[in-house]
């Protein structure tokens, strides 16, 4: 589904990405994990099209398109979603008048007809509830005034809305709580399937205890320097980042 | 135009002599007092963005004629008057007919009721002469108008439904226009007028209103002004407003037309506890400039007043807000709040803002914010990561900066208009993609 090889990316003129390579089949949940600037976020970004980012060498396809000659609104609609580290807040405009355009958004590109407003509604009530979230917030600006955990469930809710074929998960458990955590993963959880790939960025291990990946890959210096299955999040949860010969301050606290 | 600043003798000659005596005396009166006065320039404080962009010349003098074919607009339900360049058109109105209100041109007053009308006029506060004496665009209405409306509610009189007063200006050739509306709200009472200023033709024209309110005590009253005007047409506006005691008043106002607009908006809140709440919505495109001056004078003690402003500008125009809140010595326990937002869509637009505040009591609570930015590429960005194209997600955030102030507006029909006027600006100001 998505082949990424020898990518170098930047932002500002500050190389971040330096020839990183993951290959991801259809069904398959990875997670990427890493110290504080290591590049997790940066991938997430250049995946989903942030033009601030800039691709200065490499390729990434896409079920065998070239993903990096697709404008970032042509990626949303070909099927990759990223659940934001920090969503945005948009007051004035209503969750779901948002939520609404881009389901519709997508449908056309799909050569569906717009959903109305009543059959939407009754969809993201049923979809709000899986991930726990009172109706009400549909009402509510996008992301005004939600908290951390209410704005991460609320990009859950989204994934679960626009069905991607790819969702990246940008450091959704940072900033839960245990309930919070279970809820977020229990939404992840019901994304698996088939024909849909996962990748999860992620700081700690703690999300990898509800959400079982199939591959874990540990990203240093914009490169991947070590793959494995699962047992590698326990053993650098064990361990520490400095086990692998990098030096992070973070993990070490929490290593 | 002659080179000397002050207003050519052209402008103050009025038409039609069929008014009262005591509304003649009062015209005559402006027309003098005007003769000494200069022009604002861009050293009249007031006129600081907007002087250069006033064109009187004397091909625009003339007072628009009667025009019996210009269209009322597109409210075929409700109460209507119909003003055609400032005169107003019987045959195309609809008058409410409701026990304790009365609807009069100036022409059919009676003696009384004239001088009910000239006292209105004399007194209105926003037609003091600028302090550095220069024209004020509200006294030369004063002193042009030739026909115009006195409303009379009676006290405890409640409007079932909006009255829409429709100023058709007719560009067919140069002129201006003077329309001139004076509304008596009694003790109690209640009504939502709308002004909805349209025009035909594309000569150079001007539109100078006046419009007063006298709100009495305990009444609520509601201003909408909308604004769609064709590019040929500047407007020059002033609405002044004086509250009595518990009364409330609100004004929303929108524009999207005239290539230069200017309000000027000064509410007195005289007794105690009157609270007032002013909306505007401006979006600015082409070469546009719109210039809103508002004041509120918190007077009487225990009174409140809420202003937000939102401008928006487009392409190469101008958008321009002064607010200035005085709160006078014995206004006590005052709450003024005053909230202007800009939004400039290109490089090229420019908005100015200057919130005043003149505070003279030691006991009040006031608040006032300006800000001027522009749209959030992280917004932008999170909204095409969702499918949605980026003129899409544009339209959506430009939408979100004003919806609120549009979805308050109280009379449906001006909402959709609103709605409208948006849609075209939207399809104008992103075109590129």
């Amino acid at each position: 589904m998505l082949s990424i090889k020898n990518l170098h990316a930047s932002v500002e003129d500050k190389q971040i990405l330096n020839g990183l390579n993951l290959e991801i089949k259809a069904g398959e949940v990875h997670a990427i994990m890493g110290p504080n600037g290591s590049g997790k976020s940066t991938l997430s970004q250049v995946l989903a099209g942030n033009e601030a980012f800039e691709v200065t060498e490499g390729e990434v396809t896409f079920n065998g398109d070239n993903l990096l000659d697709l404008a970032t609104e042509e990626r949303a609609r070909e099927g990759i979603f990223l659940a934001f580290q920090y969503p945005v807040e948009i007051p004035g405009v209503s969750n779901l008048q948002f939520l609404r355009t881009s389901v519709n958004a997508m449908r056309k590109h799909n050569g569906i007809e717009d959903m109305n407003a009543a059959e939407f509604m009754k969809l993201a009530k049923e979809v709000s509830k899986q991930v726990d979230l009172d109706p009400a917030f549909l009402k509510r600006g996008v992301n005004e005034g939600f908290s951390g955990g209410e704005k991460k469930r609320n990009e859950i809710m989204q994934a679960l809305l626009l069905k991607p074929k790819l969702a990246i998960l940008d450091e959704t458990d940072s900033g839960l709580d245990i309930d919070a955590l279970k809820v977020v993963a229990d939404g992840v959880n019901a994304l698996r399937a088939p024909d849909r790939a996962i990748l999860m960025i992620t700081h700690y291990q703690r999300l990898l205890d509800h959400i079982v990946p199939d591959y874990v890959h540990v990203l240093s210096e914009g490169k991947i320097i070590k793959s494995g299955g699962p047992e590698l999040a326990l053993e650098l949860e064990a361990k520490g980042y400095g086990w692998l010969g990098i030096d992070d301050q973070a993990a070490a606290n929490h290593g | 135009m002659k080179s000397a600043s002050t207003l050519s003798n052209a402008f103050l000659q009025p038409a039609g002599q069929a008014l009262p005596a005591a509304l003649l005396t009062l015209r005559f009166d402006r027309a003098s007092a005007l003769a000494d006065l200069i022009l604002p320039t861009r050293k009249t404080e007031n006129w600081k963005y907007s002087a250069k962009h006033l064109k009187l010349t004397d091909d625009m003098a003339s007072t628009l004629p009667m025009d019996a074919s210009a269209e009322a607009g597109d409210y075929n339900s409700g109460y209507t008057v119909v003003m055609v360049n400032g005169v107003v058109r019987p045959d195309a109105s609809n008058y409410p007919t409701l026990e304790g209100l009365s609807i009069q041109r100036f022409g059919d007053l009676s003696e009384d009721d004239a001088s009910v009308a000239a006292d209105m006029l004399s007194k209105s506060i926003s037609d003091q002469p600028a302090k550095s004496g220069s024209v004020n665009m509200s006294q030369l209405n004063g002193a042009r108008f030739e026909d115009g409306l006195l409303i009379q509610l009676q006290p405890g009189t409640v409007l079932d439904q909006p009255l829409f007063l429709i100023h058709h200006t007719t560009a067919s050739h140069s002129g201006s226009a003077y329309p001139c509306i004076l509304v008596a709200a009694g003790n109690n009472s209640q009504l939502t007028v709308v002004e909805d200023y349209v025009s035909s033709g594309d000569c150079s024209v001007m539109v100078n209103t006046t419009t007063e309110f006298s709100v009495g005590d305990g009444a609520n009253v509601t201003s909408v002004r909308l604004n769609t005007e064709g590019q040929s047409v500047q407007h020059m506006g002033t609405t002044g407003v004086r509250q009595q005691r518990s009364s409330r008043f609100e004004s929303h106002s929108v524009g999207f037309g005239s290539t230069l607009r200017r309000h000027d908006l000064h509410v007195r809140l005289e007794g105690e506890g009157a609270e007032c709440k002013l909306n505007g919505v401006v979006v600015t495109q082409g070469t546009q400039h719109y210039d809103n001056h508002t004041t509120i004078e918190h007077v009487a003690a225990n009174c409140n007043s809420e202003e937000t402003y939102r401008n928006i500008a487009a392409d190469k125009s101008h958008a321009v807000f002064n607010g200035r809140i005085h709160i006078h010595q014995d206004a006590q326990k005052s709450k003024a709040n005053m909230s202007n937002k800009n939004l400039l869509l290109t490089s090229g637009a420019e908005i100015d803002t200057k919130p005043e505040l003149e505070i003279y009591a030691d006991d009040v609570l006031c608040a006032h914010g300006a800000t001027i930015g522009q749209l959030d590429k992280q917004s932008i960005f999170y909204l095409v990561s969702r499918g949605l194209s980026p003129r899409d997600a544009k339209v959506l955030l430009t939408m979100a900066f004003i919806n609120e102030l549009v979805e308050q507006i109280p009379v449906e029909q001006v909402r959709d208009t609103a709605h409208t006027g948006l849609k075209q600006f939207f399809d104008q100001a992103f075109k590129e993609v």
